[in-house]
């Protein structure tokens, strides 16, 4: 009988297809005049990385808040794997579980421990009792430290927080995400502010993980450079509009889709892209 | 100095004059008074050292009273704050919360005093209780203040982990506002120190009992036994505070510096 009732693909939350999100001219504003996002229409591979490249203020956030649910758009649908994000609905709470969002401030708990930060990606999984009295089961807080150690942090793991270099608190901010068993990872700016040797070695970690976890990661950056070597699709966003998408196999660009943009206009903003 | 800057400034002393002499409060009767000071600093210079055992007694009696008083105000403004914070609830929980919680900052400890005396009779477990209702009072605000001031980050970062609202608190909210919980405890806990000593004279135990028991009979030499134990024992709180404060609160205010809020 509960089988007959499930009519709708919706209804599998954790269906496997090859679309993993898809947007639909999706528009959104904050105070219901301006609009933040303009006609984003965007579909995305599961098992790829997806960069979506622009100056601060561009939107590019929002767009990434649309994806876990913490923002809802104001037309248009937005679709991860066949649900539509909302933090508040119960169906999609559970997918959220599995959804690592790192927020560009990363939003880790400055006085806790690095092990503490990463077990709390765990939470999802533990009992009402277990979590108010912080009683992690073992095999967790094996799972958390194997995978600081993938991280780089091994031998960190009972610093506290704010004792890290930036680099070393986005490394827990990817560990806490990973500790999600996560399909998608949401990532924002998350090299910003760092150097380009560290920046590369985090790069490499969400790459490695892309290919071994099978993570859909979507990453914000304002440089296209980085964004290039790394994803498999680049967007371009400016003043919420997607004016660029880009794919990429290799260190070559396969696909090119300018919508309405001459060569000037794209070259112009490579270099603004290229100030920052 | 503007025109309007100078009318101000007359507007204002015009009220203190009028104030005063509205309640009697004669600065020509206070110099007059001054050699009365004069006789009790000289009374209370005949201190009477046979009374400082009975004072560290009683004075230890007070830091218990202010001790329970303030643990066990904190333990129940925690929940409380919960519940008050306007973060974490919709205006239905937080309005009747804070409302209750006004009322209860309404009255001063030693009304709360005057009416545990009444409710479970004269001595110290009557001072206790108003040290508890005076602390969840203000704890409780000044916890759901610091509540409402943590970084938002973490708590949306953990909230798009799909969390429930338990977990939340539990794993971002209360380690966020630890550091200042902490501080809050040494703060009430050192005014409640100084309130207990008062609680004595509504008969709700603790050292201001002989304190207003000897002023009362004109005793100055030995009430100042007494206060100088209360001060003894304000100072020694306040030093062991500090060093509390510099060992686990400005180590983290640390961390609040290197995040970007």
């Amino acid at each position: 009988m509960e089988l007959l009732q499930i009519t709708k693909l919706s209804d599998f939350p954790l269906i496997s297809t090859k679309k993993i999100v898809q947007m639909n001219n999706v528009y959104t504003s904050y105070d219901s005049k301006n609009y933040v996002l303009k006609e984003i229409t965007l579909s995305i591979d599961r098992g790829t990385i997806y960069v979506i490249v622009g100056q601060s203020g561009s939107g590019k956030s929002t767009l990434l808040k649309l994806m876990n649910g913490m923002m809802t758009p104001s037309k248009g649908t937005v679709k991860i794997d066949y649900q539509t994000p909302n933090m508040n609905d119960k169906k999609f709470k559970l997918m959220m579980h599995n959804i690592g969002y790192i927020p560009q401030s990363l939003g880790l708990i400055k006085n806790i421990t690095v092990l503490e930060n990463t077990l709390i990606g765990a939470l999802p999984r533990l009992g009402k009792i277990q979590s108010l009295f912080k009683i992690f089961p073992e095999e967790e807080i094996a799972e958390a430290k194997k995978i600081l150690k993938q991280v780089g942090l091994e031998g960190k793991e009972y610093r506290k927080a704010y004792m890290l270099s930036g680099g070393e608190k986005r490394r827990v901010a990817i560990a806490r995400a990973f500790m999600q068993k996560p399909t998608l990872l949401l990532a924002d700016e998350i090299v910003s502010e760092l150097d380009s040797v560290t920046a590369r070695e985090i790069m490499n970690l969400i790459a490695d993980a892309q290919k071994t976890m099978n993570l859909t990661a979507i990453m914000v950056h304002h440089d296209m450079q980085l964004a290039l070597e790394y994803a498999n699709r680049v967007a371009v966003i400016k003043d919420g509009e997607k004016i660029l998408e880009i794919g990429v196999e290799g260190d070559k660009i396969v696909d090119f889709q300018t919508g309405n943009l001459t060569p000037d206009e794209i070259m112009e903003m490579y270099s603004v892209d290229a100030k920052k | 100095m503007t025109p309007k800057n100078n009318l101000l400034i007359g507007v204002v002393i015009a009220l203190l004059v009028a104030a005063s002499y509205n309640i009697g409060a004669n600065p020509i009767d206070f110099v007059e008074g001054l050699p009365n000071l004069a006789i009790i600093a000289d009374e209370m210079t005949e201190i009477e050292p046979t009374l400082f055992v009975t004072a560290f007694w009683s004075m230890f009696e007070t830091i218990q009273m202010a001790f329970i008083g303030t643990m066990v105000g904190v333990v129940i403004s925690l929940p409380l704050s919960m519940f008050a914070a306007r973060n974490l609830n919709s205006k239905y929980v937080y309005v009747p919360v804070r409302a209750i919680l006004a009322a209860v900052r309404t009255f001063p400890s030693i009304l709360w005093a005057i009416l545990f005396v009444i409710m479970v009779g004269l001595g110290p477990f009557a001072g206790v209780l108003a040290i508890i209702m005076y602390t969840v009072g203000f704890v409780t605000k000044l916890q759901y203040e610091s509540i409402e001031t943590i970084d938002s980050d973490p708590m949306d970062a953990v909230k798009s982990i799909g969390v429930s609202k338990w977990q939340l608190i539990r794993y971002v909210v209360l380690p966020e506002s630890a550091p200042h919980l902490l501080s809050q405890m040494l703060y009430m806990l050192d005014y409640n120190v100084r309130q207990t000593s008062i609680l004595g004279l509504v008969g709700a135990g603790g050292i201001g009992f002989y304190i207003i028991n000897y002023i009362k009979f004109f005793e100055y030499g030995k009430a100042v036994v007494f206060m100088l134990v209360v001060l003894f024992a304000v100072l020694v709180i306040d030093w062991v505070s500090v060093k509390i404060r510099d060992k686990y609160i400005v180590k983290s205010q640390h961390g609040i510096e290197v995040s970007t809020s």
